[in-house]
């Protein structure tokens, strides 16, 4: 077996057989999608906000409105148009429906025999399936009775649907990717412990006596933490998916590319911050003060326009933000904080800088 | 021991400064094929910064330093294949088995020793599963020789291997290294203990400030500073120093440990003397007795302290 692969190896059983070390690389970031999924996804999803615009104004639209009353699982809020799209796009409501004008005058006139038809618009986002699902279920169901109520079945109310970029997601679908760029946040800053702990009880001297090329020394640590942050994704996002049933829409190959850029890119500072620390007391707890307001000022457990205008400048500084931001966008379609070529690009610069950074100063003893 | 063929290491004139402090000093030696070579003295004489430079761990200010014949900071990648190394610092992927370790590091040679074979050798048969942050000091030390005779070394470098060991480890440690030395093995050793370099090393040399006070065998070294032999007592305040030096034979009299030693060329004179002085003042020495000079005069000589400290 080839030396690399027997060095990555000797490190994962190290990894696995140290059961604080496990508990904070696997385990911790799992309890953290459980915990934050129960508290944010229980009472706001029993019911569906819906807005609704009635631009008809008739005895006919006014019934459609108390049909749509009448479903326990919607919560109507009506206004104009332009209202409630402006609602949907912050994500007050998950879709709107809108009784055009006609509709009463089509009605009419095929109950007078004569051939007319309306069509009821239906605004819904797509990335948000499972809920649009519902509605167009209820939508549809609701037209159908309707056209069998007037006319025998002949369609007469139909629905044109149109979609809706919402630019508010779910809380749960927020937070899942936000927590994996925690984890490999966490996975690559945490790295610094095991390096600096190896430098000080003279491992990496020890293993620079032997012939083994230094390269495989640093290549097996990459390797073992790459292994770590697909693990981390493939639990997380099983979670996410399994549990809380976020849809997660991008491409495989993006997600995966981002998981290992962003791993990348903090293993990349968590070599850095090894170079400079001495002591695996001093790496602890430097550590510890460098993810700590990576995790809360990074915009990636709160929405970034939720956030005051400094802390909004703050995130900005920190790459943990544009991570946060990539997987958003790629996995559940969120909300963009910058464009997607500009995340991966700060992620990329901060993985040279640090990494120049640590070759230069990298100590071995 | 014999010095035949080619040196396996060759030292001349290497210096190695860190900052303002000079590490080493100017230092030469040799050491042939099949000897154990011992270097003693204090911590910071320069001892590991010697033999980490001969390791390929660091690169020598100026001087000429081979192992092999080859000049170790060119030919690092091929000395480290023929070479074992033991530092002092012990501990190596704790969550790791003793097979495991061993198979792990034989990975990084070309020619390897069957892990058996090293388990057997330093005698770990019962503790071939055992996690090595479970092993006992004496255990971790005889492993860190095992993984230093991995690839079958024809050179081995033990850095302090008996430090902070039971004497009984120590014994067993010490079989070890005569072992290989009996397959033909050449060894280069630090160490702080005068009875460890007594016992093992062909040659000894004394290290201090960075420079070597001494080299050749030890009764060499014990024969060239001391033709006398010490008589040493528990020190009694009530024996003055002035007096003592002045017994019959005594060439010098020091204080070591609470013990006064008095070097004499004429012990039974120095004995009736001294004997008759403390009944003069009504006192008795106790413990009194006589040896030979050891290593420890020596160093206590060309010092002018003792090593420990």
């Amino acid at each position: 077996m080839n030396t690399l692969l027997r060095l990555t190896v000797a490190n994962m059983k190290s990894l696995v057989r140290d059961r604080a070390a496990l508990f904070w690389t696997f385990f911790f970031p799992v309890m953290f999608v459980l915990l934050f999924g129960v508290l944010f996804s229980g009472s706001g999803d029993s019911k569906v906000s819906v807005g609704f615009v009635d631009q008809d104004g008739t005895a006919v639209s006014t019934q459609v409105h108390q049909a749509f009353a009448a479903v326990p699982i919607l919560s109507l809020q009506t206004g104009t148009l332009d209202d409630e799209k402006a609602a949907m796009q912050r994500g007050d409501v998950s879709a709107v429906i809108v009784i055009p004008k006609g509709l009463g005058e089509a009605v009419g006139k095929s109950m007078a025999g004569q051939k007319a038809s309306s069509a009821l618009q239906l605004y819904v986002d797509l990335s948000k399936s499972q809920t649009t699902q519902v509605i167009q279920g209820i939508v549809t169901q609701i037209t159908n009775g309707f056209n069998l109520q007037l006319a025998g079945g002949s369609a007469v109310v139909g629905v044109d649907q149109q979609t809706l970029q919402s630019t508010n997601i779910s809380t749960v679908a927020y937070l899942v990717p936000s927590i994996l760029a925690m984890a490999l946040m966490q996975l690559g800053v945490f790295a610094a412990v095991p390096l600096v702990q190896q430098r000080e009880k003279g491992i990496l001297k020890r293993i620079g006596a032997t012939p083994l090329a230094r390269w495989k020394l640093v290549g097996s640590n990459v390797l073992l933490r790459l292994v770590v942050a697909a693990v981390d994704a493939v639990l997380i996002l099983g979670i996410g998916i399994a549990v809380f049933n976020v849809q997660i829409v991008g491409n495989v190959l993006a997600i995966g590319g981002l998981v290992f850029l962003g791993a990348g890119a903090f293993l990349a500072l968590g070599f850095m911050l090894a170079s400079f620390l001495k002591t695996e007391e001093q790496a602890t707890g430097v550590v510890q003060v460098v993810q700590m307001p990576l995790m809360f000022l990074s915009g990636i457990f709160f929405p970034f326009d939720f956030m005051p205008s400094f802390l909004r400048t703050v995130a900005r500084f920190l790459p943990l933000t544009y991570l946060g931001d990539a997987l958003r966008q790629v996995m559940v379609n969120g909300t963009q904080i910058a464009p997607l070529g500009v995340d991966v690009a700060i992620l990329a610069g901060w993985l040279v800088v640090c990494l120049a950074i640590s070759a230069r100063s990298f100590s071995w003893e | 021991m014999t010095q035949d063929g080619e040196p396996v290491i060759g030292v001349a004139n290497l210096c190695k400064c860190y900052g303002d402090v000079k590490a080493v000093d100017g230092v030469s030696f040799t050491v042939g094929r099949g000897e154990v070579f011992g270097m003693l003295g204090p911590n910071g004489a320069g001892k590991t910064t010697t033999i980490e430079i001969l390791e390929g761990l660091r690169e020598p200010d100026s001087g000429a330093v081979t192992v092999f014949g080859m000049d170790v900071t060119r030919h690092a990648p091929s000395i480290k294949q023929r070479i074992g190394v033991q530092l002092q610092t012990v501990s190596l992927y704790p969550r790791l088995t003793v097979t495991e370790l061993l198979d792990l590091f034989g990975s990084f040679y070309e020619h390897r020793l069957p892990t058996k074979q090293l388990i057997d050798a330093v005698d770990l048969g019962e503790r071939a599963r055992a996690r090595s942050m479970n092993l006992s000091g004496g255990q971790q030390q005889r492993l860190s020789i095992a993984l230093a005779l991995v690839n079958d070394p024809e050179l081995i470098f033990l850095d302090e291997p008996t430090t902070g060991l039971d004497p009984q480890a120590r014994r067993s440690l010490w079989d070890l290294v005569k072992g290989l030395q009996a397959r033909g093995k050449s060894v280069m050793l630090t160490t702080h203990y005068m009875e460890e370099a007594a016992e093992l090393c062909d040659r000894v040399a004394i290290m201090d400030h960075g420079h070597i006070l001494e080299m050749g065998t030890v009764p060499e070294l014990i024969g060239r500073r001391f033709k006398e032999r010490a008589v040493f007592f528990d020190t009694t305040p009530m024996l003055p120093a002035d007096q003592l030096g002045k017994l019959q034979g005594v060439t010098r009299a020091a204080q070591e440990d609470g013990q006064t030693v008095l070097y004499s060329s004429d012990v039974a004179g120095t004995i009736g003397t001294l004997l008759a002085l403390a009944d003069d003042l009504k006192v008795e020495p106790h413990n009194l007795g006589i040896r030979q000079a050891t290593l420890e005069d020596v160093f206590l000589d060309l010092t002018g302290r003792a090593l420990r400290d």
